[in-house]
């Protein structure tokens, strides 16, 4: 190596600094630059492919660790009074006693950081060796290295089934069109197969004659967002975006090898920029708790500074200088002032255990505990997928047991998301293409062809017999429910159809009728069984696309092959066409649709297929539909159509069509590659050229998809309920679905629920009439509330907000329909912050994420939709009726078992400090104690932490059958719970005068007698032993550990006052505790303290159970009946209950049936933009 | 080669999927008790019904055992004299001022069992923390290095003036209790001397291991360039010349002082009175008591006090814990009483 000067090191680092802040990165290919030495390097700045995730280095661990922990207030404290007690003239204890409890607390958790960062060394290591292929120049072909060998600038294969090392961009693959499928399962969970396509379409490629220049954005962590161009020669430039970066932790699929280009590496891959490690929140529970931390601080502040206070009187009253009143080292006696000065500090360190050292840690135990028993419960995992519960946030268990609120997403949450195509309309229209010379083109025919071709999903071929086989089955079935529903379908639409309706019906006769296309389909299906080469799989981004496809396949309509260009469709008569594509507009969540502009390869006309939501559909429906006759007619028939598909909750989706001339084409696709390649604003522009592109459409039909309920739902639903969680389910359908879907899990009551409509000040009005109303007082008022999108924008308006959440408040459940990702957040933010209730969102696609992160717990459920909003929750479960189980009896017990613990550890403490602090009242306060240091440390670390833990983690106060049949139970945790301001100075009075017990018995007897210290000090040290652990026994059911506390204090005790002659200057117990044992006395006090110091809480307890019965007794003494008579007893609770709910009264306003015209809600929506203010609607369900 | 490529996926595909058939359930939790939390657990109820036969049992239990710690303590003859002698009218009125060698009479009652001599004293902070440090373990155990450095715990009594150390270090030892007693029963007139025993007054433990002297013999040679504490009159080998075993750090006296008082009001054994020649303990008649008084306590108005007492299995005299098993004893009993009519109350229209 050269030297280099210190300077030229400092411009050189400046210089990397600078071009990694650089908003565009220029790169080049390494390859002319091998061999030579790093300085020369062009990607010399940025950082090579090999990561390190751990937090420490080996030699660095001790001082990096304790800087993180002294991140800790707690922890500060404590070391700031281990080194107090360094200072000889306040020191109570040795010093070096002093550090035990804080070194114990700090190595445990380093001991646990350190293990936790070997196994992150472990997996990096594991990473940064896997084997890849580099180009080398050298070799003239690609050689294998290692990941962490990748910089920036090589060339990298990747062959089928292998990971990818590091960002990529996509130069060439195998595939002759330059397309390369990846499975991202490892970055999201989506285990589809994602199409990149190569920039350069060039097959011929070859690493060595690459000299472009590739500029690209600066690292960020969005995973579907990559911005590049690459000069290929001097002056031209192509764009390439997400589609063409191979991210690094994805795998190849179906593509026999890649070749990329190194464009991010290391850390500033989007996978690890991606990685934010675990989660970080802090529980309502926490919250509470550091309260009563400050209260235990004001606590502490008192006792010493009464301390301080007494030893000053006692000082002063002091005739003369007696002789046990020992001078400092100097000789001279301080003055009272200074000493009491001085003694105040001497009682912190005394009394420091008021702020339990080990609650900290312990809870931290507890919460590893209980997680891990949720996470091992069967009843949350899941066979189908083979997935347990998943815990993300580690410390917000206890939440579980507070939800006051539920935001539920509906489509894979509520749903199965797994999507059966049930209806379709299909509209007659007569066209008669100017080149279609021998052929007609049926309306129907055209409507399953754009329903084939306006999609992304892409065909693989499957391998698997099995699975194939399933799937044709899946098929069968489906097609012949189609069949079957079909004639039922007709004649309800007939039945409730009105005169003006007719007409359509008629119209929709052809597409609707089945017959058709299940004759059809019977042709097609004889033909495919022999074609077993036929095995199409479809891997479709939203199941939507894939039940459309399986089910135009049915119809015969098969999708064989989708590349980048072309499509290639099948026609039921066995015609296969192939359309060149010349662009896929993709969905997005604004625009609401998608399209896809294909060359039809007979007509040679460019015609765009558009398929959406029907509100997004229809507003761009070419004028011919705004005008009048039989096109509008077609429109609004549709729209009935639609409304009557959503009221049986199916999901809907239009499909339009546009034929777009040449000249029009041509003049959008100057725009459309403009945008392409801007670097800035480019979704804006590029959505700009979709939404240029999609208007005056030609509607071709509409469809309904079922996705139906997962099991167990309105049960789950029901439950909640009775918990007394308010639920409220935010979706992004339509009214009509959404209402649908709601009574079919029991969200919405059916017998007890009316429509009115009234401004929102009317219906709050009404409601808080209705609730004043003295004649109401016991009845429970049922109104649900319905809102859209639109509305609920204005709801959510700073000035109408409380009103919103005043007359939501009143609501048992609540409806969103038609909401944004966005509004779903801004509807839990605004419940979370002017309720302050404790909220929980569950949701299981991208489009829940914001609500996901806006709740106080978020729940992301495993489906269909990827696993962005796993990757976004707290907890993780695969289905929705987990939620029960998780929250009613884990949530209850996790809860009701931290609530407890922490409450024990403040009392625990209190007490056993007291003693220390009565006991200064006759020591002169010099700050003595009757306890022999190590034990008093053992005392809290040892003898009486471990039951508490164990009940913090294994404790079942009712059992999980009770809490799951009788949800009610869960009521106790909400709102402020058993963890509450009172339950807090109760359980620290109990602490004082427990500890007044425990000190003054002993002291009365020992009186005026020859009693020595520690002698003295064993019966209470003993009885405080037995009282904190026979206090908990009240609660704990595993007495087993108890004994063993006992056990062990004897043990450990015994053993160091039999080992310890002159180890412990100048405080030595030794032989103490074997003398007290040898004397009855000691038994004697022992018994009768304890008995005395527990008498009033268990009185207290016997009657509360006797008189005052709380639901929790009620529930424990059930739990001890045998199953079947609990049973007998919880179905009569049952119909008890369900009789007392039959009273009702109704609100003044007239009533009128559900939904009677949806049409109105429809124009009503589209007409929301002229409604100003106040002036608003609301669709309320009263009863 | 496209082929045999496509041939090779497919087993491999068929493999893989053999595989995963058998490993279908991996992620399946455990079925037992303990990750399904159905571990059995044992917890009483507090109900009235269970706890009131509780309650009568306590208390009855609590009621004889008070009641046999009345009895026994109310056997325990105990006779206390105050002799600090600040005041005109106590037993030794003058003995503060005359400084030497006093001496009064009292009656003592018939005693039965072994009777115990103690001296107590008054407002003495033995348990003060500073006081209590102020002593070197390791000296006291014998270790001849500590008598040339004494540990700084025993500062400011670790070095005399002339930076001499001083042995037994620190303020324990110094503040040694040296007044003395002498018993005398008066027989027809005549004064008779009652032999005291001061064997086995300190702890066992204390003489025999936490205690010892070096093995210099003679003893006195151990403290060669020591000097003894500031307010001894002798030095520690000296402390007892009747009985040379009974010298340096396991001198009876000195153990039982060192044994620091657990509460500012307190007594320590001073002698037994001897078995031998009074099996039966002391009988009854006139005593005087000889004092030489050496401790000074009224600078601090402490008290001291000479205490006869005879002992029995719960100690000394004490009337508190006896009382106290009564009272809690009835308190549980009137409580199950309570119980009984609010079971009665709440709990039999509800079974209805």
């Amino acid at each position: 190596m050269t030297w280099k000067s210190p300077v030229a090191l400092v411009r050189e680092a400046l210089q990397g600094q600078r071009a990694r802040e650089k908003d565009l990165r220029s790169l080049m290919s390494n390859l002319p630059y091998e061999g030579l030495e790093k300085g020369k390097q062009p990607n010399r700045y940025f950082p090579s492919n090999a990561i390190k995730t751990t937090k420490y280095s080996l030699l660095l661990f001790i001082p990096m660790n304790l800087y993180e922990q002294f991140h800790r207030l707690a922890n500060i404290y404590f070391v700031g009074l281990a080194i107090l007690n360094f200072i000889p003239v306040v020191n109570a204890f040795q010093p070096e006693v002093a550090l035990i409890p804080i070194c114990i607390i700090l190595s445990l958790t380093a001991l646990k950081d350190a293990w936790e960062d070997f196994r992150r060394y472990q997996s990096d290591k594991k990473l940064n060796n896997t084997p890849c292929f580099i180009y080398s120049r050298k070799e003239k072909q690609f050689v294998e290295r290692r990941w962490k060998d990748v910089r920036v600038g090589d060339f990298v294969k990747v062959v089928c089934n292998e990971t990818i090392p590091a960002d990529l961009l996509l130069l060439y693959t195998s595939d002759p069109n330059g397309v390369c499928l990846i499975e991202t399962a490892n970055l999201d969970g989506e285990t589809n197969l994602k199409q990149r396509t190569a920039v350069s379409g060039n097959p011929e490629f070859e690493p060595e004659s690459f000299n472009g220049i590739v500029v690209c954005e600066k690292p960020n962590n969005n995973l579907n967002h990559f911005k590049c161009y690459m000069w290929v020669s001097n002056t031209q430039k192509v764009g390439a975006g997400i589609e063409s970066l191979l991210l690094r932790g994805c795998t190849v699929r179906n593509t026999d090898h890649a070749v990329g280009f190194v464009v991010y590496a290391g850390h500033e891959t989007k996978s690890m920029l991606n990685n934010s490690g675990p989660r970080y929140k802090r529980s309502k529970l926490e919250r509470r708790l550091n309260i009563d931390v400050f209260f235990c601080f004001i606590l502490l502040f008192a006792m010493c500074l009464i301390g301080a206070l007494g030893h000053f009187i006692w000082l002063y009253a002091l005739p003369g200088v007696p002789p046990y009143l020992v001078p400092p080292a100097n000789g001279h006696l301080d003055s009272p002032n200074l000493s009491s000065f001085y003694m105040f500090f001497t009682m912190i360190i005394l009394l420091q255990i008021l702020i339990p050292i080990s609650l900290y840690v312990s809870i931290e135990l507890v919460k590893i505990g209980q997680i891990f028993l949720i996470t091992n419960d069967i009843d949350l995992y899941d066979e189908e997928t083979d997935s347990r519960i998943q815990c993300k946030a580690l410390n917000i268990t206890e939440d579980l047991g507070q939800i006051e609120y539920i935001f539920s997403d509906k489509t894979g949450t509520l749903t199965e998301n797994k999507m059966v195509f049930r209806r379709c309309s299909i509209m007659g229209t007569d066209r008669t293409g100017s080149s279609s010379r021998c052929q007609k083109i049926d309306p129907y025919l055209e409507f399953f062809l754009a329903l084939t071709i306006c999609n992304t999903v892409v065909v693989s071929m499957t391998n698997n017999p099995l699975e194939t086989l399933s799937s044709l089955v899946k098929n069968t079935g489906n097609i012949l429910k189609c069949c079957k529903r079909k004639p039922k379908r007709n004649r309800t639409f007939t039945m409730d159809s009105d005169d003006q309706f007719q007409p359509s019906v008629k119209m929709e006769e052809p597409g609707t009728s089945g017959l058709q296309p299940c004759s059809l389909h019977a042709a097609s299906l004889h033909d495919k069984h022999p074609l077993t080469s036929d095995n199409l799989r479809y891997e479709a981004e939203s199941p939507d696309e894939a039940a459309l496809v399986y089910a135009t396949k049915a119809y015969g309509f098969t999708l064989l092959a989708r590349t980048p260009d072309s499509v290639t469709v099948r026609l039921p008569s066995g015609e296969v066409l192939v359309f060149e594509v010349l662009d896929t507009l993709t969905f997005d969540s604004n625009r609401k649709r998608m399209s896809v502009l294909v060359r039809h390869p007979i007509t040679k006309e460019y015609v765009l297929y558009t398929k959406g939501a029907d509100y997004a559909i229809m507003e761009l429906l070419g004028t011919p539909y705004a005008g009048i006759g039989n096109e509008k007619n077609i429109a609004a028939v549709t729209q009935r159509h639609l409304d009557c598909y959503a009221k049986e909750g199916l999901r809907t989706l239009c499909i339009a069509k546009k034929v777009v001339s040449e000249a029009v084409y041509k003049h959008w696709l100057v725009e459309r590659q403009r945008a392409l390649t801007a670097i800035d604003n480019r979704e804006v522009l590029i959505m700009d050229t979709a939404v240029q592109l999609e208007t005056n459409l030609t509607l071709l039909g509409a469809t309904g998809i079922e996705d139906r309920l997962q099991e167990n739902v309105p049960d789950t639903i029901m439950a909640l309920r009775q918990a007394g969680i308010k639920v409220w389910v935010l979706t992004g359908d339509k009214p009509e679905t959404a209402v649908n879907i709601g009574y079919a899990c029991r969200l919405l009551e059916d017998e007890d629920l009316i429509t009115c409509r009234a401004i929102l000040d009317c219906t709050l009005e009404e409601v808080r009439r209705y609730n004043s109303d003295p004649r109401n007082v016991d009845t429970t008022l049922n109104i649900s509330l319905v809102i859209d999108g639109r509305t609920l924008t204005m709801a959510l308006s700073p000035d109408l907000r409380g009103d919103f959440v005043d007359l939501a408040k009143h609501c048992r459940s609540v409806l969103c329909c038609r909401v944004t990702p966005l509004q779903k957040s801004r509807v839990v933010k605004v419940i979370r912050e002017k309720l302050k209730v404790m909220t929980l969102a569950v949701g299981d696609g991208a489009n829940d994420v914001n609500m996901i992160q806006a709740a106080d717990i978020g729940i992301g459920i495993s489906g269909q939709e990827g696993m962005q909003a796993v990757m976004a929750s707290d907890f993780a479960i695969s289905r929705f009726k987990h939620l029960k189980k998780l929250l009613l009896v884990h949530g209850h017990w996790c809860y009701t078992r931290l609530a407890n613990m922490i409450i024990y550890f403040f009392y625990k403490n209190v007490a056993y400090v007291n003693l220390l602090f009565w006991y200064q009242f006759f020591c002169g306060f010099s700050g003595s104690t009757m306890i022999d240091y190590w034990l008093l440390i053992f005392f809290n670390l040892f003898f009486t932490s471990l039951p508490p833990i164990m009940f913090g983690i294994m404790d079942r106060d009712i059992s999980a059958e009770m809490l799951l049949g009788v949800p009610e139970l869960y009521k106790t945790g909400q709102g402020e719970g058993d963890y509450r301001f009172t339950t807090f100075w109760v359980s620290i009075l109990d602490a004082f005068y427990q500890s007044l017990v425990c000190f003054f018995i002993p002291y009365f007897v020992y009186q005026d007698s020859d009693i020595d210290m520690f002698t003295f000090g064993t019966p209470l040290n003993t009885t405080a032993l037995f009282t904190i652990l026979l206090h908990l026994s009240i609660e704990i059911k595993s007495w087993v550990i108890m004994l063993g506390s006992v056990l062990f204090y004897f043990i450990v005790t015994l053993a160091y006052s039999a080992t310890c002659v002159t180890c412990n200057p100048p405080s030595n117990p030794y032989w103490v505790l074997q003398n007290q044992m040898a004397d009855p006395m000691f038994y004697l006090i022992c018994i009768l303290s304890t008995v005395v110091a527990l008498l009033p809480r268990y009185t207290f307890h016997v009657l509360r159970n006797s008189i005052a019965l709380s639901p929790l007794i009620e529930a424990k003494h059930l739990d001890r009946l045998d199953p079947s008579m609990r049973e007998e007893w919880m179905k009569e609770w049952r119909s008890y209950r369900g009789g007392g709910q039959v009273q009702r009264s109704t609100l003044s306003t007239p009533p009128s049936p559900t939904l009677e015209n949806p049409v109105d809600i429809f124009s009503e929506s589209l007409a929301v933009s002229d409604i100003m203010g106040d002036d608003f609607t609301l669709n309320v369900f009263g009863q | 080669h496209i082929l045999s490529h496509y041939n090779h996926k497919h087993k491999y595909i068929s493999l893989e999927f053999n595989v995963k058939n058998q490993l279908k359930f991996t992620n399946r939790p455990d079925n037992t008790a303990f990750t399904q939390q159905r571990l059995p657990a044992w917890q009483p109820i507090l109900s009235a019904g269970i706890v009131i036969p509780g309650f009568v049992l306590i208390g009855l239990a609590f009621i004889g055992v008070g009641v046999a710690l009345f009895v026994t303590s109310r056997s325990i003859q105990v006779l206390e004299r105050d002799y600090t002698g600040d005041e005109s009218g106590t037993p030794c009125a003058s003995c503060a001022n005359s400084n030497v060698q006093n001496s009064f009479g009292f009656c003592f009652p018939q005693s039965q069992g072994p009777v115990f001599f103690y001296y107590g004293l008054s407002n003495y902070f033995q348990n003060y923390r500073r006081y209590g440090t102020s002593k070197d373990d390791n000296q006291l155990y014998g270790v001849l290095k500590y008598f040339t450095s004494p540990s700084d715990n025993c500062a400011p009594y670790a070095y005399n003036s002339n930076n001499q150390p001083i042995v037994p270090c620190g303020s324990i030892a110094n503040s040694m209790f040296n007044d003395t007693f002498k018993l005398y029963q008066t027989v027809n007139g005549t004064r008779q001397e009652v032999s005291l025993d001061g064997k086995g007054i300190a702890w066992w433990t204390d003489y025999n291991i936490k205690y010892r002297n070096p093995t210099n013999n003679p003893l006195k040679d151990a403290f060669n360039g020591t000097v003894k504490p500031i307010y001894w009159s002798k030095p520690a080998y000296e402390l007892d010349t009747s009985d040379p075993s009974n010298n340096g750090f396991v001198n009876q006296d000195f153990l039982v002082w060192m044994r620091r008082a657990a509460l500012p009001d307190f007594r320590k054994l001073y002698r037994r009175i001897s078995q031998d020649k009074y099996p039966d303990g002391l009988p009854a008649g006139n005593y005087s008591l000889e004092i030489t008084y050496n401790y000074r306590v009224y600078r601090f108005s402490g008290k001291k006090k000479v205490v006869f007492s005879n002992v029995s299995w719960m100690g000394g005299k004490n009337e508190f814990l006896g009382i106290a098993y009564l009272v809690v004893g009835s308190m549980c009993v009137f409580m199950s009483i309570v119980m009984l009519i609010v079971y009665a109350k709440f709990k039999f229209p509800d079974e209805e």
